[in-house]
């Protein structure tokens, strides 16, 4: 219960924050470049062959690359959204009056980790409706985007986890962001190498996110690739719930 | 007859912060109804005792009772005793006033009705009925002051944490802090933390002061109130920076 205070509480002051609503209206307006570059590439694609197979449809060549742009945003977003959750409250001692009042180091984590990933989810459905603006025309794969946007809510979670574990373990709000921008460009680019000169990434594969986002572009929602992103948020808030449990001994 | 047991026991508390003891062997004891003051330099360790009576530190040795429960064992249960305002009183900016205490009693696990009434309880007692629709960004020194004490007070904490409770406040301010603390000693007990003597005899009917890290004096103001006597003043004036 009080980790849905504690959520509440943060919503409600990134809802008043002009930073929070800055950030959305920045991504809001790329993302609407991007999507209006992407329907235009698609328009001017020249026509498919009579008589081969059809090309790449409207969701392969304007949604998945859109949503995938999406992602790219939230590795810079997620940090910026995420550094004050823990790193700036701690200096004010509002951590301190959350734990007196009765909040857990846990509660605490989960409510600041709800609270932001509501706020980039709303953003990702507001990003995800300009597509369904074209649906009557363009005639969308319903199963593949949707596929995708479960993939993508996902790795939102996970960079939202990263960036809640990244402000529990610094002080200052800007060395979380930039230790979560890291840490996301690094799970981002991990494989970048190997997936150019087309060879196998092995386990380094594993730990890309591209590895695990590509299959879900192209309509496919394995089981290996929910248990991934999974596996990140658990990890990442366990840690930060870790270093707040430890928050009462090291002072 | 059996003593009766205080509130408050600090046993052999010491603490370090960023390599240096900042707390060394200190011991006292608070009853209900007592209205202690800590006083002592910047530095002194006020801040850090009075963190580990509310909980957010841990003592590295010795132990803290409350009513005979050690606070570090039984800290959930112990926590809803106590009500905790530091020296920077940590508000919510983007919260109004209303909101900020509604969300604290539901934090505190209040029920929603019980919640409503002890916010309207504590904004009459701290006279902030006008500002509770203002943003706690919004408010004065003095404002932000009553409003960590109602968001302290939400839960009718039997032991009250003060730091530094009069800093900042104009002398106005200063006269209505010292009559609240006398009316909320009632029923239960206040550590306050101060650097100067005068706040401490206006609302204290004990002090220990605290020099380095180490109870150097623990004794109750005389029965006159207001007049500490030569040796608290020669021993607090030893204190660099004490204001006399």
């Amino acid at each position: 219960m009080s980790a849905f205070t504690v959520a509440r509480i943060d919503l409600k002051r990134l809802a008043v924050r002009p930073f929070a609503w800055t950030l959305a209206g920045i991504a809001l307006a790329m993302m609407a470049w991007q999507f209006l570059l992407g329907v235009s590439a698609f328009m001017h694609a020249p026509p498919a062959v009579p008589g081969a197979a059809s090309g790449p449809g409207f969701t392969d060549t304007v949604v998945a690359p859109y949503l995938l742009n999406y992602i790219q945003l939230c590795l810079v977003i997620a940090p910026l959204i995420t550094m004050q959750a823990l790193a700036g409250e701690r200096g004010a001692q509002r951590l301190a009056l959350l734990t007196v009042s009765g909040a857990s180091g846990a509660h605490i984590v989960f409510g600041k980790f709800i609270a932001r990933l509501v706020f980039l989810w709303l953003l990702l459905i507001v990003v995800a409706t300009l597509p369904l603006v074209l649906a009557h025309a363009a005639h969308p794969d319903w199963g593949q985007f949707a596929a995708a946007l479960i993939a993508s809510a996902l790795c939102v979670a996970a960079l939202t986890a990263i960036g809640i574990a990244c402000s529990a373990f610094t002080p200052e709000p800007a060395l979380a962001a930039t230790a979560a921008l890291l840490i996301g460009e690094g799970l981002s680019l991990i494989d970048a190498g190997v997936r150019i000169t087309g060879g196998d990434a092995g386990w380094l594969g594993y730990l890309a996110l591209h590895t695990h986002l590509a299959p879900a572009m192209r309509g496919l929602v394995r089981s290996e690739d929910i248990v991934y992103f999974l596996l990140i948020v658990a990890l990442a808030l366990a840690l930060a719930i870790r270093r707040m449990g430890a928050e009462r001994e090291r002072g | 007859m059996a003593a009766k047991s205080p509130l408050l026991q600090l046993d052999h508390v010491s603490r370090r912060l960023g390599g240096r003891e900042v707390l060394h062997d200190v011991s006292f004891s608070l009853q209900r109804e007592d209205v202690l003051g800590l006083l002592g330099a910047n530095g002194a360790g006020k801040s850090t005792t009075l963190s580990i009576v509310a909980g957010v530190l841990q003592p590295d040795a010795g132990s803290v009772r409350v009513e005979n429960r050690v606070v570090n064992d039984d800290f959930r249960a112990i926590r809803d005793r106590i009500g905790w305002v530091p020296e920077s009183v940590p508000l919510w900016p983007e919260l109004t006033v209303i909101e900020a205490l509604v969300a604290c009693g539901s934090l505190r696990g209040l029920p929603k009705s019980a919640r409503r009434l002890a916010c309207e309880r504590e904004l009459a007692r701290l006279d902030l009925q006008d500002v509770a629709h203002r943003l706690c960004g919004q408010l004065s020194l003095g404002q932000k002051r009553r409003v960590g004490l109602a968001q302290a007070l939400l839960h009718e904490p039997d032991l009250l944490v003060l730091d530094e409770p009069g800093n900042g406040l104009d002398p106005v301010q200063t006269a209505q802090l010292r009559e609240l603390i006398g009316k909320l000693k009632a029923g239960r007990g206040i550590i306050l933390s101060s650097h100067e003597l005068t706040e401490v005899e206006a609302t204290c009917n004990r002090v220990v002061i605290l020099q380095d890290g180490r109870v150097c004096h623990d004794a109750p103001l005389d029965g006159q109130r207001g007049r500490l006597d030569a040796q608290f003043r020669t021993i607090a004036c030893q204190s660099a920076s004490v204001v006399a």
